[in-house]
């Protein structure tokens, strides 16, 4: 990620002596978990743009230097266009002149989307605790997941970008044995607490490979067992889906299964096609006492495999289309770029892509190449 | 989303309008409560899909919860209409399993009620 495509906040805004039962007015960056993603507004207003001596400050590539005014006028919010390039947006519909701003209304400045709120002081606190626990549990999911693999007969690197401030998605990967190495990704339905929750715990049982009476090679029957493990109606109406791969070095076979999931995709190494791997079972979770088939494919020496969650092609584009997995696989067979790993070239082909602000959906790929 | 539900001779007929992503799904006046509640469950139902134009994760466990509740009082569910996109996410879910997939609305009442 270049240094101008980063995104940092530099606000002058400072909070405001007031009683605590004194409502403010607050912009709170919603792709944003850090707990000073909050500014108040005070009664002189804040401008925003890309450089100082704007009040809030965005590091974006799509803001303007002097890009918008939010005031304070009768107890509400206005906001003002400074003839930006690219324009400010209120719920998706462009400013033009002065329009307000009203309470639980998104306020959209290139890729960078903050909500207004009408908060006490009290409120704040809360919120601010709040953001704090979910940060923990953020770094705590982050902390599972497994580091990037630059030596070995696989190499693996990925990106993982939660939509809310817990996402659904989990993946992992690493050997079973000699020669025999193991990756999967299970994307539970939702996101949020609960639906982190629930990664979370089958996270940890692949990783510590303690299924029950099963055989943690065969995809098939770690498939059932999970399905017997996590039937939504003991889980709270939650349920997920998987793609769970091993990979066997000395016969080049992978053997896979997907529960409910898309397929990943292998590319040879002359990057001519992107091929399906994946087969159809029903989702974990919904049905109990069901059998997962299993398949297999040779791996050629030199290929890739994407795995990725239905978060990183399921996007609108900035013309509106919903994409589906073939612009996806469009993208991944694009050139490679010289000093850019796949992981973050897909990353930025993908954001530049969607609409800005958030995206829709956790965004989690795992790219693994092999000697 | 948006949705109506009608009675169509003994067949509860749900049409589904717009995207069924994870806002909408969730949305307290016209989200999953809401069709799970307006959907009888003691009568066979089919969903109109030709109008929704994508479903999420969540979308699909609305169907799946409310195929699941028909099915414990001896009800069936089916869906028809659904475009390419939303048809290949149903697909990989393997949704055949639980929901009976046809193309019209002939075909899903005459699968309900055989």
């Amino acid at each position: 990620m270049s240094e101008t495509e980063q995104t940092q906040i530099i606000t002058l805004a400072r909070a405001l002596d007031s009683a605590p039962g004194d409502r403010l007015h607050c912009l709170e960056l919603i792709d944003c978990f850090d707990t000073d993603r909050r500014h108040v507004v005070g009664p002189l207003g804040v401008k925003i743009g890309r450089t100082p001596p704007a009040d809030i400050v965005l590091l974006d590539s799509e803001v303007s230097r002097s890009h918008c005014f939010v005031a304070i006028a009768n107890n509400e919010l206005m906001v003002s266009d400074l003839g930006s390039t690219n324009g400010t947006y209120v719920d998706g519909v462009r400013v033009e002149g002065t329009v307000p701003l009203p309470v639980g209304s998104v306020l959209q400045i290139g890729k960078r989307s903050l909500q207004h709120e009408f908060r006490t002081t009290a409120e704040i606190s809360q919120s601010d605790e709040l953001d704090r626990e979910l940060q923990r549990a953020s770094a705590y999911i982050q902390a599972l997941l497994p580091p990037p693999s630059r030596d070995g007969p696989i190499r693996t690197d990925w990106v993982h970008v939660p939509c809310a401030r817990l996402g659904g998605d989990a993946f992992g990967y690493g050997q079973l044995a000699d020669d025999v190495f193991v990756a999967y990704l299970i994307d539970v339905a939702g996101h949020g607490a609960g639906a982190a929750m629930l990664a979370v715990a089958v996270m940890s049982q692949l990783r510590q490979r303690s299924l029950p009476n099963t055989d943690m090679r065969s995809p098939a029957q770690v498939l059932t067992t999970l399905n017997r493990l996590y039937q939504m109606d003991e889980q709270a109406g939650l349920f997920f889906t998987i793609w769970y791969g091993v990979y066997d070095a000395r016969t080049r076979r992978l053997d896979y299964a997907c529960g409910g999931q898309h397929p990943a995709l292998l590319v040879p190494p002359d990057r001519s096609q992107a091929i399906p791997v994946g087969n159809r079972n029903l989702v974990i979770g919904a049905v109990p006492g069901i059998g997962f088939k299993q398949a297999s494919i040779d791996v050629p020496p030199g290929a890739l495999i994407y795995l990725f969650s239905d978060g990183v092609f399921e996007i609108t584009d900035r013309t509106g289309r919903q994409w589906n997995m073939s612009d996806l696989e469009r993208c991944i067979l694009e050139p490679r770029v010289e000093g850019v790993g796949e992981t973050e070239r897909l990353f930025h082909t993908v954001r530049e892509a969607a609409v800005p602000g958030p995206l829709e959906d956790d965004f989690s790929l795992v790219v693994a190449q092999f000697d | 989303m948006q949705m109506q539900i009608s009675d169509v001779g003994g067949v509860t007929k749900a049409a589904l309008f717009g995207r069924l992503d994870s806002r909408s799904v969730r949305d307290d006046d016209q989200g999953e409560a809401y069709f799970f509640a307006h959907i009888p469950k003691e009568q066979p139902a089919v969903v109109d899909m030709s109008d929704v134009s994508f479903i999420a994760s969540l979308g699909v466990r609305m169907l799946i919860d409310t195929a699941r509740a028909l099915d414990r009082s001896g009800a069936k569910l089916a869906l028809y209409g659904a475009n390419d996109n939303v048809m290949d996410i149903l697909k990989w879910a393997e949704i055949r399993q639980v929901i009976l997939v046809v193309d019209t609305e002939a075909e899903a009442v005459a699968a309900v009620m055989g």
